[in-house]
């Protein structure tokens, strides 16, 4: 029963993810049918008409995924609320999420029927429900929950929310408005009308993002020394990339012509869709996750960072398997056994015995091999790149390596190493995401391979590379470690989501050299991935458990 | 048509896939202070509790336990709330010896956040 508790966890977690996803849609959908698609003066509705249409269709099948979305998360979410907490069903129905999350799908369910109805009232009643599910999210956001500055709080989500939708939201319809109107006075009409909400909305995201780090973060040692405040830095970071090439599209489209601007922008709105929506995907943990002014206690010391992080040699031999304390689940081991005397003791403060530190030995040497793996192949990557080692063109190659590694050593208590059978791997979900993690990297080595055999740019198979190594970022981005000390979370933390966030720009700069129509673009893009691939790395390299 | 959607379609399965792989970071409530305090002894047999958290927490919906040193458990009445972030309730009849306080908060979210705070009565 436990164990369907932790998986209907996980399950509620990602419809929370898809829920903020889903509602940034229908704003960013809203916005550009009624604000960025309408016509003026300067072009007729007829020229329009297409895009509109399709705005709408797309409109409709986010609300209708945000439907899904709601009526799996009530039931997961309800569920695990009844069997955790013994609470009946009818006073679960009580609760502010399930009033909240009721109310969602009710206006959800409404945006998918008046999408489809294209009568009088429609540009009045899809405002509604779009705001109905905008007030609906808020309710069950952090600031709803504050104790002090809860009105403000709220004021700040709210704008920070809308700004996210109409940018973030709107990118999507942006993109498929392009792919659906070829007209060049259309696309430059929408693309320039979207250019301005844009600048406005990243006005409004920062300053309400900023005043609300300040209120949930609360001082630099915060913001680097819990686990919301690296989440916010990671975000920050990704917000940046988004800015810069939201830079380069507003200089483009002040400075050279349509014929010039949309091929190259619409390669560069492919990528800010993607980072966006990995953004909103960082927005879903954190709001998962206690505000770092709340945990004055254990929020970890620069010089307890330093003490654990400064460099070292890496670690190249492993303690065996058979010493490892996950070796062996379920055995009684006497307090008196030598193997649990403590010997040692983390930076934070968590006792270290013999068996625990075989494992932080065992997962340190797991890291540091998989760091010298990853080197190699930014350095194979970058030789490639100049043209004179033709042979380092098989790289991906290494990343075969790196699956076999990751299922053979990341989980020692399951098969082959452990007494756990293979089918154990599909109900833990940590376990089920290693695995996973281990078949993505044999599927890319396998796809990239054929991709370096046959390098053209065109078709789907060189998009698997980007897509891959975006979605691997994504998972490094959001992994939990588990663990009882929150200070000990926060140090694994402070390794793990600087290289999800350069493995995400790994990923988009190679879609970049892929997808860019220039030469000369595209020759940018492809010294970016090789660079993140080497501080990717090193970072792993530097990896330490105490 | 068909190839104008393949570049909506990559997004939809890089959608469904990053969805798919977020892992949870749960921890909303968090007990910001309580009385008894973590490792404190106070006098039985009546032990008033109360605890205040860091978020508004769901009274109704959330549940404290007494856990004796020899396993025994006893569900504590409903809490009461003076303030949104407060639960309060009293243990009666409590023999001297060690306890642990289970909680168990409903936060507006959802989520059902938990933990302990170990206390002697004297």
């Amino acid at each position: 029963m436990l164990k369907l508790v932790d998986i209907f966890d996980y399950l509620a977690v990602v419809l929370s993810a898809g829920t903020l996803v889903g509602e940034s849609l229908l704003l960013g959908g809203l916005v550009f049918r009624y604000w960025i698609a309408r016509s003026s003066a300067e072009i007729s509705a007829d020229d329009l008409r297409g895009v509109q249409n399709f705005t709408m269709r797309w409109f409709g099948f986010s609300a209708i995924g945000l439907v899904v979305v709601q009526v799996l998360y009530l039931y997961v979410n309800t569920a695990v609320l009844m069997a955790s907490a013994a609470i009946p069903f009818k006073e679960a129905t009580g609760a502010t999420f399930f009033i909240a999350g009721g109310i969602m799908l009710v206006a959800a369910m409404g945006c998918a029927i008046v999408s489809r109805i294209h009568g009088r009232y429609t540009a009045w009643l899809l405002p509604f429900f779009v705001l109905i599910v905008f007030g609906a999210s808020v309710m069950t956001d952090h600031a709803a929950s504050r104790i002090s500055g809860r009105v403000p709080l709220i004021i700040l989500t709210a704008l920070h929310v809308s700004a996210t939708g109409f940018w973030i939201g709107g990118l999507p319809f942006l993109l498929v408005a392009l792919y659906v109107n070829r007209e060049r006075a259309t696309q430059w009409y929408l693309t320039r009308r979207f250019s301005q909400l844009a600048l406005i909305s990243v006005i409004v995201l920062v300053g309400s993002g900023v005043c609300m780090s300040v209120a949930y973060v609360g001082s630099l040692d915060a913001l680097v020394g819990t686990s919301y405040g690296l989440m916010l830095l990671a975000k920050v970071t990704m917000l940046l990339a988004m800015l810069a090439l939201g830079g380069i599209n507003f200089l483009m489209l002040r400075r050279q012509g349509p014929d010039q601007v949309i091929p190259r922008l619409r390669r560069l709105v492919e990528v800010e869709v993607g980072i966006g929506i990995t953004i909103i995907l960082s927005a879903a943990s954190m709001t998962a996750q206690p505000p770092a002014v709340d945990l004055p206690n254990d929020t970890v010391l620069p010089s307890h960072i330093w003490a654990r992080y400064h460099p070292v040699w890496p670690l190249l031999t492993s303690p065996p398997a058979a010493a490892l304390s996950t070796r062996h689940p379920g055995q009684v081991v006497s307090a008196e056994d030598p193997t649990r005397r403590i010997i040692s003791y983390t930076s934070e403060g968590s006792p270290i015995s013999v068996r625990v530190l075989n494992d932080m030995r065992w997962s340190e040497y797991n890291h540091h091999w998989m760091g010298l793996i990853v080197l190699a192949m930014g350095i194979f990557a970058l030789l490639a790149r100049t043209g004179r080692a033709p042979w380092a063109e098989y790289w991906p190659l290494l990343m075969i390596g790196i699956g076999i590694f990751i299922f053979l050593r990341g989980d020692p208590e399951c098969w082959p190493l452990g007494p756990k059978s293979f089918w154990s791997t599909f109900a833990d979900p940590e376990i089920f995401q290693h695995r996973a993690a281990a078949l993505l990297c044999i599927a890319f080595a396998i796809f990239e391979l054929r991709v370096r055999r046959n390098p053209s740019r065109e078709g789907f198979l060189p998009l698997i590379f980007p897509l891959l190594c975006a979605v691997g970022a994504a998972l490094l981005l959001t992994h939990s470690h588990d663990t009882s000390n929150v200070r000990e979370e926060t140090m694994a933390e402070l390794s793990h989501t600087p290289m999800a966030v350069v493995g995400v720009m790994a990923g988009w700069s190679r879609w970049l050299e892929l997808r860019l129509p220039s030469s000369k673009d595209r020759a940018y893009a492809a010294w970016i991935w090789p660079v993140c691939f080497v501080l990717i790395g090193a970072g792993l390299l530097n990896y330490r458990e105490f | 048509m068909r190839r104008a959607l393949q570049g909506p379609a990559l997004y939809l399965l890089f959608l469904i896939a990053l969805t798919g792989i977020t892992t949870p970071l749960w921890a909303h409530a968090v007990l910001m202070q309580s009385k008894p305090a973590s490792n404190a002894s106070v006098t039985g047999p009546n032990v008033p509790i109360w605890l205040r958290f860091n978020v508004r927490v769901d009274g109704k919906r959330s549940r404290l336990t007494l856990v004796s040193s020899d396993g025994k458990s006893v569900d504590l009445p409903a809490p009461k709330q003076t303030a949104p972030d407060i639960l309060e309730t009293q243990a009666t009849g409590v023999k001297p010896g060690a306890y642990k306080l289970q909680w168990r908060a409903l936060a507006s979210d959802g989520h059902m956040s938990n933990g302990e705070v170990d206390f002697t009565v004297k």
